[in-house]
């Protein structure tokens, strides 16, 4: 792939037509007034159909895997069959829809990706047929926000080896203590993907088992906290949530199995979460040039507009060097999907790396180009700036991302 | 019931600035502009699919075929309208300069002939030449009922008859029209009630204004078929009754902006100076 379709341009103008008249004119509820951005995105998935379309292929898939289940042959037609055009169209129109809205409120994307990305995906790839069915569909549609909690005030980067909550076991069931942090969604959230560890009294800390938990908002020892103020992002609300002797079944057990380690598929996990902050990159870039552009073209500095001068120039030709780059990362995997693949963790991280890092730049660089006006709420590169800054933090550091790609190539 | 709905491609309002005039004066410049569907013809898409449909079984129950003229990449306008529900398109091969309100009629009477419409459903005008002659000229040549302006639809004794508000000066003049009609349509038609069909139930509540494509209208929209034809093959006149002999841009503006302190002095300024009061 080496551009995007007409199809997939039409969607685009789609997606833009909404968001320039729901979310564009509103921007000021959603950044600073702590309007939740979740009724608008339930209209935004229920306006396209996205919801529904999603639902109608998990429902297909989830009867497949009963079928399989049951013991019937795969067959032979889907095996390796997971790409194809359909495949890759589908995804390309995500990721129009992530750069759509990431001009404009970066924070909405991070708010919705979380619930439909890791607490939908962390359900499809590690809960039971039933777990999944009762879960996932209301989850896609929005009817329900999820939340995805790992991290903690003392474990971020080292999300396991730090991990201090707790699962021990009850009865049939178990009781759940801890406190997370960082929790996008976590104010709202109806359904909470916890991450702990399995205290039995005799495994010390860095050996336990990590299980995972299904919850619902409102269980008796759970606190969703309340929104914390934070340097961007402000239209994704993020929060914490305290578990004081909460006591769920083996049901709630995802997967229904201790034996199941979060450990083992984290990689995942993190690896569709990287690859999907490239397309949050290119939005905030794109939207940053548009108006650099404009305004080199339009401001008067000297007697000539400042778009005249070599050192606005060269800041314009960095952004555009940016946007080639990390629009053709998106490409490629776009690409990989066409081909039934994904990218490789350490490809993933890289991609994840350079598009944080060069949309912090263009960020920078469009404040600075707009100068006393850049640092003004009133201009959008303000909020865009500061909104970019966290994509070198959330999911695995710049520093992590790093090390990764290192212990990748070095491995032998 | 079938309906024909004419589309016109105009550059996007939002990109006007970057309208030019040739050098002789003699045209407008394309170069460069983006294009959308005239606003007031995706209005009667709109009325004509929620005419069309029980909308909350999302059931078809006429077709609705969209026209357009003009180079072969107005293909992309048109599928934005077949994205949003339209079932095919025809596209009438021609050059702009080829085209006027009356070669455009003519041309339409000639599909209205071979499609055999129940009714053509219009823009009231398109937002560039703001013209508002197509829809009339082609009734008359038809021999059709009209109603222009319409604000509201309602269908009436079976579907043979359409009850029509048209928003006039004076406030709303209501008309029933016997099928066939070629009716034009204003800005109040995409109100959540202002379509009524018989079939969706009374309260149902549109969202306002021209629908969203769904992702799904938008993939099975490719699939579609768009015919495309000659203007010289309609076999019509296509002898122009309107020229443009010169264009010219108006003058700019002077941007000056000053802050008066009292309503006295405004009153004064813009009946002295500006001379409008």
């Amino acid at each position: 792939m080496i551009e995007w379709s007409e199809q997939h341009l039409a969607a685009r103008d789609a997606f833009r037509r909404f968001i320039d008249a729901e979310i564009r004119p509103n921007i000021e509820d959603f950044e600073h007034n702590g309007v939740p951005p979740y009724d608008v995105l339930r209209k935004l998935i229920a306006t396209f159909g996205i919801g529904e379309m999603q639902v109608a292929s998990f429902r297909a898939r989830l009867d497949k895997e009963r079928a399989i289940a049951a013991g019937e042959a795969e067959p032979e037609a889907d095996k390796g069959a997971r790409g194809g055009s359909g495949a890759a169209d589908a995804a390309a129109m995500q990721n129009l829809l992530v750069i759509e809205l990431s001009r404009v409120c970066p924070g909405m994307v991070t708010a919705m990706g979380v619930s439909q990305g890791l607490c939908v995906g962390t359900l499809n790839s590690r809960g039971t047929l039933d777990q999944r069915a009762k879960y996932v569909p209301e989850l896609l549609t929005m009817e329900k926000v999820g939340a995805w909690a790992i991290t903690e005030p003392g474990s971020g980067s080292d999300a396991f080896g730090s991990m201090m909550s707790t699962c021990r076991r009850d009865g049939d069931g178990y009781v759940l203590n801890g406190s997370k942090t960082f929790i996008t969604n976590g104010p709202y959230a109806d359904t909470v993907i916890f991450i702990c560890k399995l205290d039995d009294g005799d495994t010390p800390p860095d050996k336990r088992q990590v299980l995972s938990f299904i919850l619902d908002r409102g269980m008796e020892g759970l606190t969703q906290s309340r929104p914390l103020r934070k340097m961007g992002q402000h239209s994704s609300p993020t929060g914490e949530l305290f578990l004081e002797d909460v006591r769920v079944g083996p049901e709630r057990l995802l997967g229904e199995s201790e034996k199941l380690s979060y450990r083992s598929g984290a990689r995942d996990t993190f690896s569709s979460e990287r690859s999907g902050t490239s397309s949050i990159a290119l939005g905030i870039v794109q939207e940053c040039m548009e108006l650099s552009i404009d305004y080199a073209r339009n401001r008067v500095q000297f007697g000539q507009p400042i778009g005249q001068f070599q050192l606005i120039q060269q800041k314009l030709a960095k952004m555009e060097v940016a946007r080639m780059n990390i629009q053709n990362m998106i490409f490629r995997q776009i690409e990989l999907r066409k081909q039934g693949k994904g990218m490789s963790f350490a490809e993933a991280s890289a991609c994840k790396l350079y598009s944080a890092q060069a949309c912090m730049e263009v960020a920078l660089e469009a404040v600075q180009l707009f100068g006393g006006n850049g640092y003004m709420a009133e201009y959008r590169v303000e909020q865009l700036c500061r909104d970019a800054k966290v994509l070198q933090i959330y999911a695995g550091t710049d520093e992590i991302q790093t090390s990764q790609i290192a212990r990748d190539l070095l491995a032998e | 019931m079938k309906i024909l709905v004419p589309v016109k491609r105009v550059c996007d309002p939002d990109n006007a600035n970057k309208v030019k005039v040739s050098d002789d004066g003699s045209s407008v410049t394309s170069d460069g502009l983006e294009w959308k569907p005239n606003p007031f013809d995706e209005y009667a898409v709109e009325a004509g699919l929620r005419l069309n449909e029980n909308a909350p079984k999302n059931e078809k129950l006429g077709e609705t075929v969209v026209v357009s003229f003009g180079a072969s990449d107005v293909v992309q306008t048109m599928r934005q309208t077949l994205a949003m529900g339209a079932d095919r398109g025809i596209l009438v091969q021609a050059d702009d300069a080829e085209l006027d309100s009356m070669v455009v009629a003519r041309a339409l009477k000639s599909l209205v002939d071979a499609e055999q419409p129940d009714l053509v459903l219009m823009g009231k005008q398109a937002v560039d030449g703001d013209s508002n002659a197509a829809g009339q000229m082609l009734a008359e040549m038809l021999g059709w009922p009209m109603a222009t302006f319409a604000m509201n639809i309602a269908t009436d004794d079976g579907g043979k008859t359409l009850t029509v508000g048209r928003e006039v000066d004076t406030g709303v003049l209501t008309l029933k029209v016997t099928l066939p009609a070629v009716v034009t349509v204003d800005l109040r038609i995409v109100a959540p009630d202002a379509v009524s069909n018989g079939v969706t139930p009374a309260d149902h509540k549109y969202n306002d204004g021209a629908r969203y494509a769904s992702l799904k209208g938008i993939m099975q929209a490719k699939k579609k078929k768009i015919d495309q034809k000659k203007l010289g093959d309609l076999g019509i006149d296509t002898g122009l009754t309107t020229t443009y002999p010169k264009f010219e841009l108006p003058p700019a503006r002077t941007g000056s902006c000053e802050f008066v302190e009292t309503v006295d002095e405004l009153v004064d300024k813009l009946h002295n100076e500006a001379k409008v009061l």
